[in-house]
């Protein structure tokens, strides 16, 4: 390898409640309500800090998914969750994701800074713009609004945000006319330990990434494969550049599903026999939503047809992630799988975002050639199970990784603005 | 008489003070207090402290860092949407394992303005909102009963055998239409110690709630309430209270009021309440009435699932 990168990757957790695989409740490790225990919550957060990890992140929405067979639709509020596990902890960042069509810009900017507060600096907000029309009707809304006045909101949300954020420093009072919020009026909250808390943001889509490069300080990526990771990782830097930004001042952090065993023939079986406790019925629906189509009228053994494929009819009214789209897409015309070999398969390769079945040993290895091929600052991980996949990353790839020379032993910084510019630079452009 | 039982009530400066300091937070924990209220004066008609923090995020703090004390968040419908309040007072409820409860307020001393013309959540620039006033606050209340209660949490079984985890089937749509329009149910569990209780303030008979079947309100504070609000300095005073709000002013610590606090609590002025425990049962409130057995369910009856025996006869 050429070009190697120095300093160190980052590492988040993506806590999907109690892992991303549906059955994950099913383990005897786990009581029944353990989603709504703040000692289970609790420990996440002490897990974390024992492997020095970087941030824990909650992805969140104002609805309510069927619970029937799978504890991830649960949500507890994020900065709610996330202030509970900081009085257990000191050093892990914490990232709460928040709608940006569901929330008021002052309610939302005064309760991160609080938080952030209550943190010591540690917050970070994950900005989204929310899809679904069971949301807006929580909302006495008929339906969302499209997808591009989502996203002029979002970006004129995120402004007011931040001026909000920077009158608790100034005392200044913010004086905002903008198409959607009027605000005369300034925080009354503590300035943040770290400036200001951490802005994240997760979608793929071009109005997505044009925010991102514009104000986002950390992305949540759908990565698949290793060149589009890299393409994305040099369009988003290079927005940011656009911008009058360094690239250093954005961190690219893909999700990474993740199944981990002592051998490989282990993490499949694990993978396989946690899928399999699930239904059947979740991949299939969870296909359907991500590429618009409903996948259960497709004949299992024939390969996608070309209108599965195609461009999306109405990206407006598309009610999935347009970057999950783009990169099951690009997976499936590569090797054109039939419907049940792309399910199969999928279990260990990740759909939307990439997955990884193996030894911590190859999950090293995975991470360290994507960090020096200029793909990522870092993952997001996202275990199969956390209440026992959570110390493996802890315990087994952490140390591997220190061996060699890609992340810390202790924690030298404090604040979670603090870890990222302690990480790598940006890899060359 | 029955001695009145002792709360303290913090403004802005308060909550800062004390989650800064862990020897405030374990005296706070230790004394055999009704609850506190994080934030009495964002409600209460007070003018804005020079500093404060979100009533939640000090909720959420208190649930990690402390084991017994028990609190009310203060929250208004100005620039929040009851949803949103829902699920931080039941993400709350959760956390520190039933010892909090929700003060709704009708404005926030600290919040700027909304529109003119729909001054409550009208900010938030989705073409909705409305008036400011105590209907908006009592209906806010209502959805945040009505929204806990959604999904009961006795429909959390986990059973291994059958695939099933929630009998998602008891879960309900709200359906409310009144001040605000939402279908529910909300994205999480009725707490184990049940819907959270819900007051109000009132320093005059003009200041009241309004009323109305299924009324969600179960204490209100203030002179024109049972639990009047004395000012930090004043000894308390004669009458049947059942309780007594206890509140330091700008200028004194929160080290003043517990030290005050443990003084009256010692003295038996006023009369302990066994720490821990939920804030419904330290204050001997009934739970609430459920949800009319009419509400449409949200999910269909939960199938139950069988892995496969023989992974080569699994569907993908």
């Amino acid at each position: 390898m050429t070009n190697k990168r120095s300093g160190h990757v980052l590492l988040g957790i993506n806590v999907l409640v109690l892992g991303y695989l549906p059955a994950a409740w099913k383990t005897p490790l786990l009581e029944k309500d353990a989603f709504i225990n703040p000692d289970y919550w609790a420990n996440l957060g002490r897990a974390a800090e024992r492997g020095t990890l970087d941030a824990l992140f909650l992805a969140d929405g104002p609805l309510l998914g069927n619970p029937a067979h799978d504890a991830n639709p649960i949500r507890l509020e994020p900065t709610v969750n996330w202030g509970q596990v900081a009085a257990a902890t000191s050093h892990v960042g914490l990232v709460a994701t928040a709608s940006s069509t569901f929330n008021d810009p002052f309610e939302l900017a005064e309760r991160v800074l609080s938080w952030d507060h209550q943190t010591g600096g540690r917050a970070a907000v994950n900005v989204v713009t929310t899809r679904g029309v069971p949301a807006a009707r929580n909302f006495g809304l008929p339906d969302i609004p499209q997808r591009d006045d989502r996203y002029e909101r979002a970006s004129e949300f995120v402004d007011v945000v931040r001026a909000l954020w920077a009158s608790a420093a100034t005392g200044q009072e913010v004086h905002h006319h903008g198409a959607f919020f009027d605000i005369e009026g300034r925080l009354r909250v503590p300035p943040s330990r770290q400036g200001q808390p951490v802005i994240f943001q997760a979608g793929g889509s071009p109005q997505g990434r044009a925010l991102a490069g514009r104000v986002a300080e950390g992305v949540f990526a759908a990565e698949l494969t290793k060149d589009q990771a890299i393409a994305h990782y040099k369009m988003v830097k290079g927005l940011a550049r656009d911008h009058g930004r360094s690239p250093d001042d954005i961190k690219i952090l893909p999700g990474l599903l993740l199944s981990l065993g002592s051998t490989e023939e282990e993490a499949r079986r694990r993978c396989d026999e946690i899928h399999d406790a699930g239904p059947a019925s979740y991949s299939i629906g969870w296909l359907s939503q991500a590429i618009g189509y409903d996948a259960s009228t497709l004949e299992l053994d024939a390969p996608f047809p070309e209108e599965v494929l195609g461009p999306l009819k109405n990206s407006q009214t598309f009610l999935g992630s347009i970057g999950f789209r783009e990169s099951i897409v690009t997976q499936i015309r590569k090797t054109r799988p039939t419907v049940r070999e792309y399910l199969q398969q999928t279990r260990y390769t990740g759909s939307g975002h990439a997955g990884f079945v193996g030894t911590p040993e190859q999950l090293a290895d995975h991470i360290e050639d994507w960090f020096h091929a200029g793909a990522i600052d870092g993952f997001n991980l996202q275990p199969d199970r956390l209440i026992d996949g959570l110390d493996v990353i802890v315990d087994e790839l952490v140390p591997i990784l220190r061996k060699r020379g890609l992340y810390r032993h202790a924690y030298e910084t404090q604040t979670l603005r603090e870890h990222f510019r302690a990480s790598a630079p940006t890899a060359a452009l | 008489m029955t001695r009145p039982y002792l709360a303290l009530g913090l403004a802005g400066p308060h909550l800062i003070e004390l989650t800064a300091s862990r020897s405030l937070l374990a005296r706070w924990d230790a004394l055999p207090l009704a609850f506190s209220v994080l934030g009495i004066d964002r409600v209460d008609g007070s003018a804005p402290a020079a500093t404060t923090l979100a009533s939640s995020a000090v909720g959420a703090t208190l649930a990690g860092a402390t084991r017994h004390g028990r609190f009310f968040v203060t929250a208004t419908p100005q620039r929040d949407h009851p949803y949103n309040i829902a699920r931080r007072v039941a993400s709350l409820a959760h956390l520190s394992r039933g010892r909090s409860g929700l003060l709704i307020g009708v404005r926030d001393a600290y919040a700027p303005a909304g529109p003119e013309e729909a001054p409550a959540w009208g900010g938030a620039g989705l073409g909705g909102g409305t008036a400011l006033d105590a209907q908006t606050a009592f209906d806010a209340a209502r959805a945040v009963r009505a929204l806990e209660q959604s999904w009961p949490y006795d429909t959390i079984v986990g059973n291994r055998e059958t695939g099933v985890l929630v009998e998602a089937h008891r879960i309900v749509h709200v359906d409310l239409a009144n001040r605000f329009s939402i279908a529910g149910p909300l994205n999480a569990p009725e707490p184990a110690t049940g819907a959270s209780v819900i007051a109000w303030y009132a320093a005059t008979p003009a200041d009241l709630a309004p009323t109305a079947e299924h009324d969600p309100i179960e204490l209100v504070l203030g002179a024109a309430g049972t639990v009047p609000v004395l000012p930090l300095g004043q000894e308390p005073p004669p009458g049947p209270w059942a309780g007594l709000v206890l509140r330091a002013g700008l200028e004194q610590s929160v080290d003043a009021l517990l030290d005050t606090a443990e003084r009256w609590l010692a003295e038996g002025l006023v009369a302990p309440v066994a720490a821990g425990g939920s804030l419904r049962a330290a204050l001997r409130l009934p739970a609430p009435a459920p949800l009319a057995a009419t509400a449409r369910a949200a999910f269909p009856v939960p199938q139950p699932h069988v892995p496969p025996s023989h992974p080569s006869g699994r569907h993908p």
